[in-house]
């Protein structure tokens, strides 16, 4: 590897390019460090086994996943953090979040939960004198009828509620995606005796069926065991119906991908079979241990449930198990945070110790890098799926993408450019997705019209590495703009470098760009016979096209020059946003009340912004502290 | 003339088109909130020029209420045939006029050879490209035409013959005020009295009718007091316009009646018929349809879902395809990603109704599908060796000297 030669960071001092070298190696100690602590620190599993609890499988939204899943995505949807709130505000993890609600539904009625931000629903449930924001079960307990009565009153569109009106139906749906928590352990009013209530029950079936076969043949019979019997079949079935996880496995001889049940629908199932299901009867002795604060007890049941399960799904059991730990990494939150340390460096670099901390940057950038990369691999293995099946895996793949680029590029001209751009764009984008994610299971399932693989990794892969170079360019563009006005570092020789780093990108761009919106076409054809249909999608990607037609075009022809090229790289910026999310906004509603939308507000702020820049950079030369940049 | 020579082949009238092509897709993708893919398709790209209202602006802005008067603020902009047109004047006067025939511009050659074709191909497909549905029920008749939801046509049918139906099928554009029809299979001559290309249809005795002069009405709006009110065309996606008509049939011994038809009403009614000169005949205004030299019928409908959740995991329709002409007769199954392609159609499972026991299929027929393969291939091809060559220079001359390292190559490269 060659060294950075001293006339490739032109516009700095050389002098005082380095500092101690501890500094570099403090500072990557310190990314690998913030990168790994959630695996390092430890999930409150000391005593009560919570990590293999909430590694139990569950088919739920049509796949199997780990509790843990379900717990982070709930939590997620309740109050958008992955973690519950005790009254005294401290923090519990998801794991043990997730066994209160199985095994303590009185104790998970008391977490904050519910994160109530609009002042009309917080009036509706009678909290306007409270300044927090989150709320548990218990403090909302009295006013569910409101809730209720609210819910029913709002706009059936979903499309076109108003603020109140979603704030209602997110409380609304956030109350029952928790009550059906509750119902999916166990019978939550009996807990303390669901082991003796199950031998009860098992006990009741025989007397109990054939005193309703007299009964149906008119012959004399018991009519106290009937009663006892069909009691306990209708609290099943209830407790079935109520229930939104199916935790029990298909019965012997079912693949994985069968109907699971619920325990409600296993018990009744317990008529047939003449037995309680293990994994129902492991769960009610957990629960029973578990309020009973028998810690081994307690333990010995959950890791009795995995072992049934890995027994007869081996592989989806260790999968199960490897989404826990996907989970648990946190890594696409971590990498955000090493894409900010990252940036920030860079930007001092420019002012301080430039080799020291541009060095310092890069190596942080491919930790990040790396660790982006493992969760990107990850949630391919967990999925079986190409890196892209939605919107939120697209914001991350454009990261993704825009940060490899970017790391060649600073490979190339180690200027601090390529670095600086690939980490604000890898920050963007995975906190675009961040905020896509909040909305529930980020593996969600595909479409049926979207699940051909084959397609999904050329066509998307390719198209989605388009957007990242369009972006990385503009990105180039805006650090061009700030620092030619802001100071007197870009010279000719830094600008030129610039420009052409901008000239190969865009050209990698068309090439990518161009060839997904082909593989796009292709794929049109196999599936519908028709190779473009003018549909919102296919016309943002053709705008991309057209976008850097016209860029490559206007250089080609001088009639841009360096400064020309970057605000036209800026306002690609706004062409692939547009792309990108604006044609799905379209779909939404956007006709008549995408305006309060966030997505739709975070768009048009994105807009205004990269206008302003491209504005402040057509200014005369006069007002650039670099003039020789603003040719 | 040279001066005309000089604009025609000007890079700034490449750049200039290329805007205005980003302008229309824009506008163009916009206004499909309000007209659907398929009006929005005509409007914009199968045009010469559009009208762009500031109004599909406002709207995006998430403007809910505006003054009607913005409806009125429209701005031209070039149609897709406008633009498409000159810039394939432009581009192949370019050629012509500069034409060098060197390795150094084989990409852009062979990027902007692909990019005619591309152009022509998407013409050929606005020309010709016929879609279409076509239905089947499970355990039903087999199936030889489809249609076409966006259009209509009258119908009339002798019905005399137990074996066999003749009809004749009048175009919906046709049916006009004023202008009778007459052909050579019809006894009678056939008159528009009205024709809503959208409508409400609606139940409300005659005497409430309001004011219009009907002759003799039979069919349905004598039966069952049925009655058509026009109202504005909807472009939606997944609405369908009613159109209705009132038709009124006459000889040369006079009137012999007036019916009311509407494309909605098979679906609902019994053919509407009438005796003529001892002859049955029935009369209906349905949605147009395209017969195919083959049938096609459901055997079953399959519809997947996820385990417990009720998102779709697949759609298929096991079919059977009998083509008299041919004496072919195959069992075929349809499902996501993978149509039946057959004499020149291509058909996909589009949609499915009735508890899962109807199948839609989406019927395409596009002559020119060949040529976006063609051109995609010139181009892509043009495009690994316009940027490999620009990449391999770029690359060598960097490890001698630092610096940009593609201006030379830039500059060499006109188009």
């Amino acid at each position: 590897m060659k060294r950075s030669p001293e006339n490739l960071s032109p516009g700095h001092q050389q002098t005082d390019g380095s500092a101690p070298k501890w500094i570099v190696i403090g500072l990557i100690l310190l990314a690998l460090f913030l990168v790994s602590r959630d695996l390092i620190r430890g999930d409150g599993s000391e005593v009560f086994d919570f990590r293999t609890f909430s590694q139990l499988p569950t088919q739920h939204g049509g796949r199997v996943q780990p509790l843990d899943s379900v717990a982070r995505n709930s939590l997620l949807i309740f109050r958008g953090r992955q973690s519950a709130l005790t009254e005294d505000g401290q923090s519990l993890t998801p794991a043990q979040f997730i066994t209160e609600v199985a095994a303590r539904p009185e104790k998970s009625d008391e977490l904050r939960i519910f994160r109530i931000m609009n002042p009309q629903v917080k009036a509706l449930v009678g909290m306007s004198g409270e300044d927090r924001r989150d709320f548990s079960y218990r403090d909302l307990r009295p006013h569910l009828g409101e809730v209720d009565q609210a819910f029913e009153a709002i706009n059936p569109e979903s499309e076109q509620r108003d603020a109140y009106e979603r704030a209602v139906a997110h409380l609304f749906q956030s109350l029952s995606i928790y009550h059906r928590l509750i119902h999916s352990f166990a019978p939550p009013d009996n807990l303390d005796g669901v082991v003796a209530e199950y031998q009860n029950f098992l006990l009741s079936i025989p007397d109990g069926m054939e005193a309703i076969r007299s009964h149906e043949r008119g012959e004399p019979h018991d009519s106290a065991q009937m009663r006892r019997f069909v009691g306990f079949t209708d609290r099943y079935m209830r407790l079935g119906q109520l229930a939104s996880l199916r935790l029990i496995l298909p019965p012997e001889g079912d693949a994985i991908e069968d109907d699971w049940q619920t325990t409600g629908e296993s018990l009744i199932g317990t008529i047939q079979t003449g037995s309680i299901d293990p994994m129902v009867e492991h769960y009610a002795r957990a629960i029973h241990a578990y309020r009973r604060a028998e810690a081994d007890n307690f333990n010995e049941q959950v890791a009795a449930i995995q072992d049934h399960y890995r027994d007869r799904f081996p592989s989806a059991a260790a999968m199960t198990q490897r989404e826990y730990w996907f989970n648990l990494s946190q890594v696409f939150y971590r990498s955000t945070e090493l894409y900010v340390i990252a940036l920030v460096l860079v930007l001092f670099s420019w002012l301080l110790w430039p080799n020291t901390l541009r060095k310092a940057s890069f190596w942080i950038l491919v930790i990040a890098f790396i660790a982006h990369t493992i969760g990107l691999v990850a949630r391919m293995w967990i999925q079986g799926r190409p890196p892209v099946t939605n919107l939120y895996s697209s914001a991350v793949f454009v990261g993704w993408g825009a940060v490899f680029l970017g790391l060649i590029m600073e490979r190339l001209y180690r200027n601090g450019i390529g670095a600086a751009t690939a980490a604000l764009v890898g920050f963007s984008t995975l906190i675009i997705a961040h905020s896509l994610g909040a909305s529930g299971d980020t593996l969600e399932l595909m479409q049926a019209v979207l699940d051909d693989n084959f397609w999904l990794a050329t066509h998307v892969i390719v198209i989605t590495l388009g957007y990242s170079a369009t972006f990385l360019a503009g990105a180039i563009g805006l650090i061009y703009i700030i620092r030619g006005m802001g100071s007197t570092a870009l010279d000719r020789k830094t600008a030129k470098a610039l420009g052409s780093m901008v000239y190969g990108i865009v050209c990698f761009a068309l090439l990518f760009s161009f060839a997904g919106t082909v593989l796009g076409g292709i794929w049109a054809d196999q599936s519908w016979g028709r190779f473009w249909g003018w549909d919102p999608k296919e016309n943002g990607a053709l705008m991309i096209v057209l976008w850097l037609a016209i860029m490559l075009h206007a250089r080609w022809g001088g009639l841009a020059g360096p400064r020309g090229m970057m605000l036209m790289a800026i306002f690609g910026n706004i062409i692939t946003a547009w792309s990108w999310f604006g044609t799905n906004l379209l779909g939404v509603g956007l006709h008549a009340y995408g305006f309060i939308d966030g997505a739709f507000l975070w768009m048009g702020i994105f807009v205004l912004s990269q206008l302003t820049f491209i504005a402040a950079g057509s200014l005369p030369a006069r007002f650039w502290k670099s003039p020789a940049a603003a040719r | 003339m040279k001066n005309l020579l000089h604009f025609f082949t000007s890079l700034r009238l490449t750049i200039v088109l290329l805007s205005l092509s980003l302008v229309l897709v824009f506008f163009g993708t916009l206004d499909q909130v309000r007209f659907g893919i398929h009006h929005t398709q005509e409007l914009y790209f199968r045009s010469w020029v559009v009208f762009s209202p500031v109004l599909s602006l406002l709207t995006m802005l998430g403007a809910r209420e505006f003054h009607e008067g913005f409806e009125a603020i429209r701005f031209p902009l070039p149609g897709g045939y406008t633009l498409g047109t000159l810039l394939l004047i432009n581009l192949l006067s370019s050629h012509l006029y500069r034409f060098k025939l060197s390795l150094k511009k084989s990409g852009i050659l062979l990027i902007h050879g692909g990019l005619i074709l591309l152009l022509i191909g998407e013409l050929i497909t606005a020309l010709f490209q016929q879609d279409t549905m076509l239905s089947m029920d499970e355990g039903g008749p087999p199936v030889n035409f489809s249609r076409d939801f966006l259009d209509n046509e009258l119908v009339l049918i002798d019905r005399s013959d137990p074996e066999l139906d003749t009809v004749v099928a009048i175009p919906a554009n046709r049916l006009r005020r004023g202008h009778p029809i007459e052909h050579e299979h019809l006894p009678f001559r056939v008159e528009t009295l009205q024709f809503h290309p959208n409508s409400s249809i609606f139940q409300i005795p005659r005497s409430q009718r309001g004011p219009e002069r009907i002759g003799n009405l039979r069919g349905l709006a004598a039966d069952h007091d049925l009655w058509a009110q026009g109202r504005a065309k909807t472009y939606r996606e997944r609405e369908v316009n009613t159109a209705s008509a009132l038709i009124r049939l006459s000889d040369d011994e006079g009137e012999i009646g007036t019916w009311l038809v509407a494309n909605v009403l098979p679906e609902h009614f019994p053919l509407q018929e009438f005796e003529h000169d001892g002859k049955t005949w029935g009369i209906e205004l349905r949605f147009r349809r395209v017969y195919k030299p083959f049938s096609l019928s459901l055997v079953e409908f399959t519809h997947e879902r996820y385990p417990g959740t009720s998102i779709p995991r697949n759609f298929s329709s096991l079919v059977i395809l009998d083509n008299p002409e041919t004496g072919e007769r195959r069992r075929d199954l349809i499902y996501m990603n993978h149509p039946l392609r057959y004499g020149g159609y291509t058909l996909y499972q589009a949609s499915f109704d009735n508890q899962d026991t109807t199948s839609i299929l989406q019927v395409v027929r596009n002559p020119g599908w060949t040529l976006p393969y063609l051109s995609v291939t010139l181009i892509t091809l043009g495009l690994f060796v316009q940027f490999g060559m620009g990449l391999v220079r770029g690359l060598s001359r960097s490890n001698h000297s630092p610096g940009p390292a593609t201006e030379k190559s830039a500059k060499a490269s006109p188009s």
